[in-house]
């Protein structure tokens, strides 16, 4: 609404400016005594209208630039998504072919397999491909709720939700006997609340530190720690493990996708895209640093309003 | 006894294939329909004790399947097999009138354990407490299309998850429903969190209703199992 007034009164400033002028320099013409000007008005006004064509042309052409440029930036936009898309399915693929294929070679396996305990074996194997598949399902299907679902906001203790990931994270087996330094702070006051969805942001603190815990060996050291600065509560998941070589850093957030590394390491190749996801529903960003050799930190941004 | 009569209703054969027998070693006698439409007239002519319905399927999909059943004065008990579990979907299925969820893909033994809990609870012909709007337990009022809670006529101020929680343990009161259950049902996820994060909404119920976890009015802790409903709960016009 506005731009359009806008529009219609820039379009009239040619014919005012064009009128006022013509008037100015029929009073000029007439009889100023020093500067007598030897055109008649129809030669201005011709002037005058070429001059505002070619300022409109000029307009056209900046314009037109302009759209071109437009459209590239969307046209790669939309590349890059469909690229995005065809390497997600691509990730898919192979995610799915393993199972798959274990489960195959246990199936026909099973044919010629006589002593009991044999079969049972090979029936866990194909039991354990079945989990990995749904767990597979169920983080597909968390990740496309995250993006769709109205986002649960409670006022959600920071401190006590830090040392519940934390005594969690122990009790699993990649997590026992680890030592996780966790560190909050008391002076001049504790972490305030940060308004959000206590599980999901659980969930998050939860697959960083499950990830440092799988990605380490017992002599690393991984520390959990927290500080606010009255906008947002940054947490930050550090290790001292192998660290994440610098030209997959840009892709760790990707929908499954797996670094070197992590190949031989089990997970979904979904904690880290549900990580940015959660995060970002919260209105707040994730980002990572690496060095080779010396470690890996995540950090977590939450805002406070 | 006689025999319990259970209609398997669910297009995708290879998931039929295998669950009938399952369900018939697991002591049920079992048929099966393959679309909305079978399911309506096996429901008339098979008078199945229970129907297992997935939501998705060709022609009548399961909630029309539902609809239809509970529209003709059908009161027979009904699982439905969800595909997702969100919290739009299940508040949807509150109009529908279903006895209980479950999310695919699931557990056969569990599938099992539902069938005999909703038996357990079912009264032939009367609609169950899961296809009420309202429920009441003494001064605890459900409002359930609002999603809220009321104690004595005022409003409990719960996170959405907390009234899920007591949503399905009111509409099955006296049942042992395990953490895992309540996870399923209420979060549609696993979370890592697993069994905290209902501890917590729990913890979140009892200190709104003033419920001491020693000598509950409400919510009842089965250490090792999980939550019980103990309230008597009824259906508000």
């Amino acid at each position: 609404m506005n731009a359009t007034r806008r529009a219609l009164i820039l379009a009239l400033i040619p014919f005012a400016l064009g009128l006022a002028t013509a008037l100015l320099l029929q009073a000029i013409s007439d009889g100023l005594p020093i500067i007598r000007l030897r055109a008649d008005l129809g030669t201005w006004l011709a002037l005058l209208g070429g001059l505002l064509t070619l300022l409109a042309l000029i307009g056209v052409v900046v314009w037109a630039v302009a759209g071109r440029r437009l459209d590239r930036t969307l046209t790669e936009a939309r590349q890059a998504q469909a690229e995005a898309h065809r390497r997600f399915l691509r990730r898919l693929d192979h995610e799915l072919k393993n199972p798959l294929t274990a489960i195959r070679v246990g199936l026909a396996n099973l044919a010629g397999t006589s002593p009991a305990e044999a079969r049972d074996r090979t029936l866990a194997g194909v039991e354990a491909q079945v989990s990995r598949l749904s767990k597979l399902a169920t983080d597909l299907r968390k990740l496309a709720d995250l993006e769709t679902q109205p986002l649960e906001r409670a006022m959600v203790d920071v401190n006590e939700l830090l040392s519940e990931v934390v005594a969690l994270a122990q009790e699993r087996p990649e997590g026992e006997g680890r030592e996780i330094a966790l560190t909050l702070p008391q002076a001049p006051w504790p972490l305030p609340q940060v308004p959000g969805d206590r599980d999901l942001l659980f969930l998050a603190v939860y697959n960083l530190l499950d990830n440092a815990l799988k990605f380490t060996r017992p002599s690393d050291t991984v520390e959990v720690r927290a500080v606010e600065d009255g906008r947002v509560v940054t947490v930050e998941v550090a290790d001292t493990g192998p660290g994440i070589p610098e030209d997959e850093l840009s892709h760790v957030f990707e929908e499954l996708y797996r670094g070197q590394g992590a190949r031989g390491t089990e997970g979904s190749g979904l904690g880290l895209a549900l990580v940015r996801a959660i995060v970002e529903r919260h209105g707040g960003t994730v980002t990572v640093r690496s060095r080779q050799r010396e470690g890996t930190v995540f950090t977590l941004h939450l805002p406070l309003d | 006894m006689p025999e319990v009569k259970i209609l398997l209703v669910d297009d995708e054969e290879a998931i039929t294939a295998n669950l009938a027998p399952f369900l018939e070693r697991a002591g049920f006698a079992v048929d099966v329909a393959a679309d909305g439409e079978e399911a309506l007239h096996k429901a008339a002519a098979f008078t199945p004790h229970l129907i297992v319905l997935d939501v998705l399927m060709p022609k009548l999909d399961g909630r029309q399947v539902c609809r239809r059943l509970r529209a003709t004065g059908n009161w027979t008990p009904i699982i439905m097999l969800t595909q997702v579990g969100s919290p739009a979907e299940r508040a949807m299925s509150l109009e529908e009138g279903a006895d209980d969820y479950l999310n695919k893909p699931f557990d056969p033994y569990e599938l099992v354990a539902r069938i005999r809990a909703v038996l357990r609870r079912a009264r032939p012909g009367v609609p169950p407490l899961s296809a009420a709007r309202r429920l009441a337990c003494g001064p605890l009022v459900l409002d359930r299309p609002a999603r809220r809670a009321l104690l004595a006529g005022r409003e409990l101020p719960l996170t959405p998850k907390a009234v899920g929680v007591l949503d399905y343990l009111m509409t099955h009161p006296d049942e042992v429903i395990s953490r895992e259950r309540l996870l399923d049902t209420v979060w549609g996820w696993d979370y890592p969190t697993g069994t905290r994060a209902v501890d917590v909404r729990i913890a979140e119920l009892r200190k709104a209703l003033g419920d001491d976890a020693a000598e509950p009015h409400y919510i009842e802790t089965v250490p090792g199992q999980g939550y019980r409903f103990i309230g008597t709960v009824e259906a508000l016009p």
